[in-house]
C-alpha cells in the first residue's frame, strides 16, 4: 500500500521533472521522426531485394524504430540517476522510509509513458507514409515495448548506481549500445547476416522484441516470435528488477 | 533508561572500505585520513561511542577525511555499519532502519533539492513520502517556508535560488515530517559569513523548539559557537570529547605564538630554552614558529622576552591568546586544524563528489 503511494509520488515527480526539461522532450520527440525521415528514403528500393520481403518499406522498418526507441528510452534513466547521485537527490529520497522499489520504478514508469506517446507520434506519422496499422498486433507490442524498456531502464539504473560515475556509466552504456543494436536487426533484419550472426542474436534480449514487432505490426498476434518475445522478456525483467532493488538497497554507498 | 536520555548512542561503531586505487593521492576513500589496514582496507572509521542526549546540540568536529561524514552516513541508515552496534531515536539501526528512517531527517553536503521544482513542491514531496496527506503536508509547507525565510521564494524555482536559501530549504526539507533528530553533513560549508550567522540562528532555534541537532563540521569557530558538546576525530578516531568550553580549559591557561626572525637557526635555539623555563607547560615548533602554553599569559610574556633576548634569539612577533578549540586539536594530534582547512578547501571538493559516490 505504502509502496503504491510511493510509486505514485515518485512517478508524478519525476515526469514533471521530464516535462519542465523542454530540451529533452524536443529532442525525444524528434529523434524517432529523424529517423523515420532520413532512413525510408534509403530503404524505399532495398524492398523485395537482398532477401527483404516486398511491400512497403515502413512495415519492415517502423517496428524496428519502436523498438530502437523503448532501448534509448531504458538507457536514459540511468544518465539521471548519476546526475541525481551528484546532486544528492538519491540519498535525500533513500533516507525517507520510501520503498526501495518505488525509487526505482517511479522514473522508469514516467519515462515508459513518454516513450509511449513518442511510440504513437512515430505510428501516426508512419500511417501517414503508408504503414499499415493493426491496432490489435500494435497494444500487443506496447506490452512488448515496456517490458523490455523497464529491464533496460532496470539495468541501466542499477549499472550507474554501481559505477557512480558518467564517465564509467557511458563507457558502459556506449560501449555496448552498437553489439546490442546491430545484433538485434533493429535497423536491417539480421536474416540478411550470416550464421554465426544469427546464432549470436539469439543472446541478445532486443532481438526477440524486434522479431515479435515485426510479427505484431504485421497483424498476427500468435506468431512463434511473439510468444518467444514473452518467454524471454518476462522473466528477465523480474530478474533485473529484483536485482536492481537490491542494488538499491545496498550497493549506494 | 538510556534509551530515553539518549537519543544517539553507538558503542564500537567501525566502518571499513575497500583501498581503492592505491596509489593515488589521499589513498583512496576521502581526502586520506582513514588508516589503511590488513588486507588493503581502509579503516575510515575505528571504534567511535557516543551518546547524544536529547535536545542538544551535538558537533563532530574534525579534518576533511576524518570519519565524519561516514559515520553520519551509518547512523542514518545510508551506509551499511561496519562493526559496532548503533541506537537513533530508540531503534537499532542495523535491524529497524525503517523505524529509524520515520523519525530522523538527513541534510547531506549536496542538499539534493530538485532544482526543476518549487521550494514548496519540494517540501509538500518530502512530507508526502514520509506517509502525511497533503492536507496535512500543505499547511506544513506553508509554515516551514515562514519559520526558515523561505516565504517570497516558496513558489520559486530551487535553480533560482541563492546559497544560502538553498541551505535553509534543505534544512525544511530535512525536518518537514518533525524528526526527533536532524542530521547535517556540513551545513555551512561554502556559505558566505552573513549566511553562515543566519543558519546557525535557524540551527539555534530548531534546539529551542525541542530537536536534537547533529552536525559535522571542520569549521572550528563553527563547533564552538553552535555546539553544547562535540567530539573531536582524526583518523577515525575520537581524539577528546566534551563541551567546547570544558575541551578549551583541558588547554590550560594561555597560548602564546612566537615568531623568530629567519635564517638564524632561530627555532633550533629557541626551543630548548623555552623549555627549560618552569612556567612552559607545553610547546610545539614549526618553521619559524615556537607555539607555546603557558598558565598565566600575562606574566609569561616579559619572561620569555628577557629569556630568549638573553640568549641573543631574535623575535620577530609575539602573541597570545587564549587557548581555541585548534589548541585542543594541535594537542592531540600534533596538527592543527587550520591547516588542514587551508589545503581542504581543494580537498572539500573531493569529499563532496565522494559523497556523492
Amino acid at each position: 500500500m505504502k509502496t503504491a503511494w510511493d510509486v505514485g509520488l515518485l512517478f508524478r515527480r519525476y515526469l514533471t521533472q521530464l516535462l519542465r526539461n523542454p530540451v529533452w522532450v524536443i529532442v525525444g520527440f524528434s529523434t524517432p521522426i529523424l529517423y523515420l525521415a532520413l532512413f525510408t528514403p534509403l530503404l524505399r528500393h532495398l524492398a523485395g531485394s537482398g532477401g527483404l520481403p516486398t511491400g512497403n518499406v515502413l512495415d519492415l522498418f517502423l517496428p524496428g524504430i519502436l523498438s530502437l526507441l523503448a532501448y534509448a528510452s531504458g538507457i536514459g534513466p540511468g544518465f539521471s540517476t548519476i546526475f541525481e547521485l551528484k546532486a544528492g537527490v538519491i540519498e535525500r529520497f533513500r533516507v525517507t522510509p520510501a520503498s526501495r522499489f518505488a525509487i526505482l520504478i517511479g522514473p522508469i514508469l514516467a519515462s515508459m509513458l513518454m516513450m509511449l506517446v513518442f511510440d504513437a507520434v512515430v505510428v501516426a506519422v508512419g500511417a501517414g507514409f503508408g504503414f499499415s496499422v493493426h491496432w490489435a498486433g500494435l497494444v500487443v507490442l506496447a506490452v512488448l515495448l515496456g517490458l523490455l524498456m523497464v529491464t533496460v531502464a532496470a539495468w541501466s539504473i542499477a549499472t550507474a548506481l554501481i559505477t557512480k560515475e558518467i564517465s564509467g556509466f557511458a563507457a558502459i552504456a556506449n560501449g555496448i549500445n552498437l553489439p546490442i543494436l546491430l545484433l538485434a536487426g533493429v535497423l536491417l533484419p539480421i536474416s540478411l547476416g550470416p550464421a554465426w550472426m544469427r546464432v549470436i542474436a539469439h543472446f541478445n534480449p532486443l532481438y526477440y522484441l524486434v522479431q515479435a514487432s515485426r510479427v505484431l505490426a504485421g497483424g498476427t498476434l500468435s506468431g512463434t516470435a511473439v510468444w518467444q518475445a514473452f518467454a524471454v522478456l518476462v522473466p528477465l525483467c523480474l530478474l533485473v528488477l529484483t536485482w536492481a532493488t537490491r542494488v538499491f538497497r545496498t550497493a549506494v554507498a | 533508561m538510556t534509551a530515553v536520555e539518549n537519543v544517539i548512542s553507538t558503542r564500537d561503531l567501525r566502518k571499513s572500505f575497500r583501498a581503492k586505487g592505491g596509489g593515488r593521492k589521499g589513498g583512496g576513500r576521502k581526502g586520506g585520513g582513514g588508516r589503511k589496514g590488513e588486507g588493503g582496507r581502509v579503516e575510515a572509521v575505528r571504534g567511535i561511542s557516543i551518546d547524544v542526549r536529547r535536545g542538544e546540540v551535538f558537533g563532530f568536529l574534525g579534518p576533511n577525511g576524518a570519519g565524519k561524514t561516514t559515520t553520519l552516513r551509518m547512523l542514518t541508515t545510508l551506509l551499511p555499519i561496519g562493526s559496532g552496534t548503533a541506537t537513533v531515536a530508540g531503534f537499532d539501526v542495523a535491524r529497524q532502519p525503517k523505524q529509524v528512517r520515520q523519525r530522523i531527517g538527513y541534510v547531506s553536503q549536496l542538499g539534493g533539492a530538485d532544482e526543476l521544482a518549487t521550494g514548496r513542491e519540494n517540501l509538500i514531496l518530502q512530507g508526502r513520502l514520509y506517509g502525511a496527506p497533503l492536507a496535512e503536508v500543505a499547511p506544513r509547507a506553508a509554515e516551514l517556508a515562514g519559520l526558515l525565510d523561505l516565504g517570497e521564494f516558496a513558489d520559486r524555482r530551487v535553480s533560482t535560488y541563492s546559497g544560502g536559501q538553498r541551505r535553509r530549504l534543505d534544512i525544511a526539507l530535512g525536518i518537514v515530517h518533525q524528526p526527533q533528530v536532524l542530521f547535517l553533513d556540513e551545513p555551512t560549508t561554502g556559505l558566505d559569513p552573513q549566511s553562515r550567522a543566519n543558519l546557525w540562528d535557524h540551527i539555534r532555534a530548531l534546539r529551542e523548539r525541542g530537536t536534537t541537532v547533529f552536525l559535522t563540521t571542520h569549521y572550528l569557530d563553527e563547533a564552538d559557537v553552535l555546539c553544547d558538546r562535540l567530539m573531536i576525530m582524526d583518523h577515525g578516531q575520537v581524539v577528546a570529547e566534551g563541551t567546547p568550553r570544558a575541551l578549551k580549559q583541558q588547554v590550560a591557561g594561555d597560548a602564546i605564538v612566537i615568531t623568530l626572525r629567519p635564517g638564524e637557526h632561530g627555532t633550533e635555539n629557541a626551543v630548548p630554552v623555552l623549555a627549560g623555563e618552569p612556567y612552559v607547560r607545553e610547546l610545539a615548533a614549526s618553521d619559524g614558529q615556537v607555539r607555546l602554553y603557558v598558565d598565566d599569559g600575562g606574566t609569561a610574556l616579559p619572561q620569555l622576552i628577557r629569556v630568549l633576548d638573553g640568549r641573543g634569539i631574535g623575535i620577530r612577533s609575539i602573541s597570545m591568546s587564549e587557548p581555541t578549540l585548534d589548541d585542543v586539536f594541535l594537542r592531540q594530534t600534533g596538527r592543527s586544524l587550520r591547516e588542514e582547512g587551508a589545503d581542504g578547501d581543494g580537498a572539500a571538493g573531493s569529499e563532496a563528489k565522494e559523497v556523492a559516490a
